[in-house]
């Protein structure tokens, strides 16, 4: 472990988080979007706070990984993590910071009785494939499918 | 979850139920509402929660190492007196901010606030749940002098102005109360919930980790619609302005603060391994946290009046109008919210009655610092009953008639209330086995 890495402290989701990481996301993605995050955040508080966690370097939020206990989602009776929304800050990547943040998260799910964990990845997201193969991650047994309906699928078939 | 779930015997869970119609009548709400408002969590349930795999050793203070108690008789005589204090006032804010909610939560412009709201206090009366299941599963009476009965009712009789701590004995001006009183107050609460789960006393350690989940819960419904209210405030929406809520926050924070106990205080708590910090050390991080909360509101107003500019650039614009009490690109000093001083319109603790002003100025004319309180506090509280003792009480300790000590011990004013539930002069709160009840 180097020096940097020993400064990350990783703890559970609060509430005075959503700033940093809308500003997080906001590096990311180039869009500010404070209402969506409130939305979300306010979402994982009241399910489980500990399943989700934020990595903290000098007393700010550099990174967060938000996950939820679900069973019986598309027939899997088995109550799964669901590892759902994940940031860490571009000044901050390359210093093992989502792996910590993902063993907090894992260790908090199994202590809840999860014996799987699951996400979805977008196909042309393959950094973030590569990170979820390299904490363990394999493919699993179920294909995603999605159809548009509504406006923008009538705009697509045309 | 790893918790074990269980309920009182059916004399305190019907008394709690019977206290809920008499002070939350809302409550039948929530259940009817829940797939709407909170859809695939799991159903509220009016029962207490202990963690399981609680460590079996005492991890701060005298006893660090040995077993953790699981009888109160096993803690020792003051320690124990000490700790049944300690579950008796956190029942009491428990059952008091219900009845703080009650009054002003259906005024709220949001029904998502509302219910958030109405999640809040459903909450808290598991939370009283919880605090009577250590009551009344074992027995206190050997440092109480009371039977569990009697504990149960005397806290079940407690109104909005006899409860232990002077934060719960205020009344509710709007619903902007509600919301500030979630962020401010039950912020303490989860202070004091993380202290306590070290506590050398393993059903109350055990307590704790439930009651936190929860409570990260309420503080997210006091801060969330607080983001809400300034982002349209700074859009020129307001529901409520950014003034209201800075009066709000003037009005929590010194109880807030009061409620960590004196600042010299503390010693006994860690002694005993109930708590793993002094009172004025967590007072401290409160307040800081406190500091943050305001911060990203700022923030969030001054991004929604000029999006293009970067967090860093709106964080370090609050900070220089705020030292330059400036104006900048249309947006004001007074148009954001601050702190006030930890010493403004104490009556407990180091600055208790000493006339600190917002800003930390110091007063000596004592109708000079109630003008400056006026201007400063929420115009409905002004009038309020607790304004009008703190003000006379204020009077005397510059007087002299009164010394400050003697004045902290005058608040609050009211005593307490008998144990009899409303209903019927003939009806008590815990009804005893094969008793006649009369319908309520």
């Amino acid at each position: 472990m180097n020096a940097v890495a020993e400064l990350v402290r990783i703890r559970s989701l609060s509430e005075l988080d959503i700033a940093r990481i809308v500003a997080i996301d906001e590096r990311l993605s180039g869009v500010y979007r404070p209402e969506v995050w409130e939305r979300r955040i306010m979402y994982y508080l009241r399910r489980d706070p500990d399943a989700s966690q934020v990595a903290e370097m000098g007393g700010k939020v550099v990174g967060f990984m938000l996950s939820d206990l679900r069973g019986g989602e598309f027939g899997l009776e088995e109550t799964s993590g669901w590892i759902e929304r994940f940031g860490v800050d571009p000044d901050f990547q390359g210093r093992s910071i989502g792996r910590k943040l993902f063993e907090a998260v894992v260790e908090h799910l199994k202590r809840q009785g999860a014996t799987t964990v699951r996400t979805l990845v977008e196909k042309k997201d393959s950094e973030l494939a590569t990170f979820l193969r390299a904490v363990g991650f394999k493919d699993a047994p179920l294909t995603a499918l999605e159809m548009r309906i509504g406006l923008s699928a009538a705009k697509d078939q045309n | 979850m790893n918790v074990e779930q269980t309920t009182l015997p059916k004399k305190y869970h019907d008394a709690v139920l019977h206290w809920q119609r008499h002070n939350f009548p809302d409550y039948g709400l929530l259940p009817e509402n829940w797939q709407k408002y909170f859809p695939s969590d799991p159903e509220f349930c009016l029962c207490a929660k202990m963690e399981v795999g609680m460590g079996d050793e005492v991890e701060v203070g005298d006893a660090k190492g040995a077993k953790r108690r699981e009888k109160p008789e096993e803690l020792g005589e003051e320690p124990a007196k000490h700790l049944l204090a300690i579950i008796r006032a956190q029942a009491s804010t428990e059952f008091g901010s219900i009845q703080q909610h009650e009054g002003t939560f259906a005024r709220a412009q949001d029904d998502e606030d509302r219910f958030w709201v109405l999640r809040v206090m459903a909450e808290e009366l598991r939370h009283g749940y919880q605090m009577f299941h250590l009551l009344v599963s074992q027995d206190w009476s050997g440092v109480s002098g009371q039977k569990a009965e009697e504990m149960v009712e005397e806290i079940l009789s407690m109104q909005t102005g006899s409860h232990v701590l002077d934060a719960f004995n205020l009344e509710y001006d709007s619903f902007v109360d509600n919301v500030v009183f979630a962020a401010v107050i039950d912020r303490v609460g989860k202070y004091q919930l993380s202290m306590q789960r070290v506590c050398s006393y393993k059903p109350f350690a055990a307590s704790m980790p439930p009651m936190l989940r929860e409570e990260a819960f309420h503080l997210a419904a006091g801060v969330i619609p607080l983001r809400r209210w300034v982002q349209r405030a700074a859009q020129g929406n307001a529901l409520i302005t950014t003034s209201a809520i800075q009066k709000a926050f003037n009005k929590w924070m010194p109880r807030g603060l009061e409620m960590f106990g004196h600042e010299k205080g503390g010693e006994s708590n860690i002694r005993f391994g109930f708590k793993n910090m002094k009172n004025a050390e967590a007072q401290g991080l409160y307040y800081e946290e406190c500091k943050r909360m305001i911060a990203d509101l700022n923030q969030r107003y001054i991004r929604a009046r000029l999006p293009k500019l970067s967090p860093e650039d709106a964080e370090a614009l609050a900070t220089r109008l705020l030292k330059d009490r400036a104006r900048h690109d249309g947006i004001s000093h007074e148009d954001l919210i601050e702190l006030p001083a930890k010493g403004f319109f104490r009556r407990k603790g180091d600055a208790a009655f000493t006339m600190v002003g917002f800003a930390e100025e110091a007063f000596t004319d004592v109708e000079e610092y109630v003008r400056h309180l006026a201007a400063h506090l929420p115009e409905p509280y002004l009038a309020s009953r607790d304004m009008k003792h703190y003000v006379e009480s204020l009077r005397q300790v510059v007087a002299g008639t009164i010394t400050r000590d003697q004045a902290m011990k005058k608040m609050p004013a009211l005593k307490r209330v008998g144990g009899m539930c409303p209903c019927s002069k003939s009806v008590r709160w815990v009804v005893e086995e094969g008793a006649t009840t009369l319908p309520s």
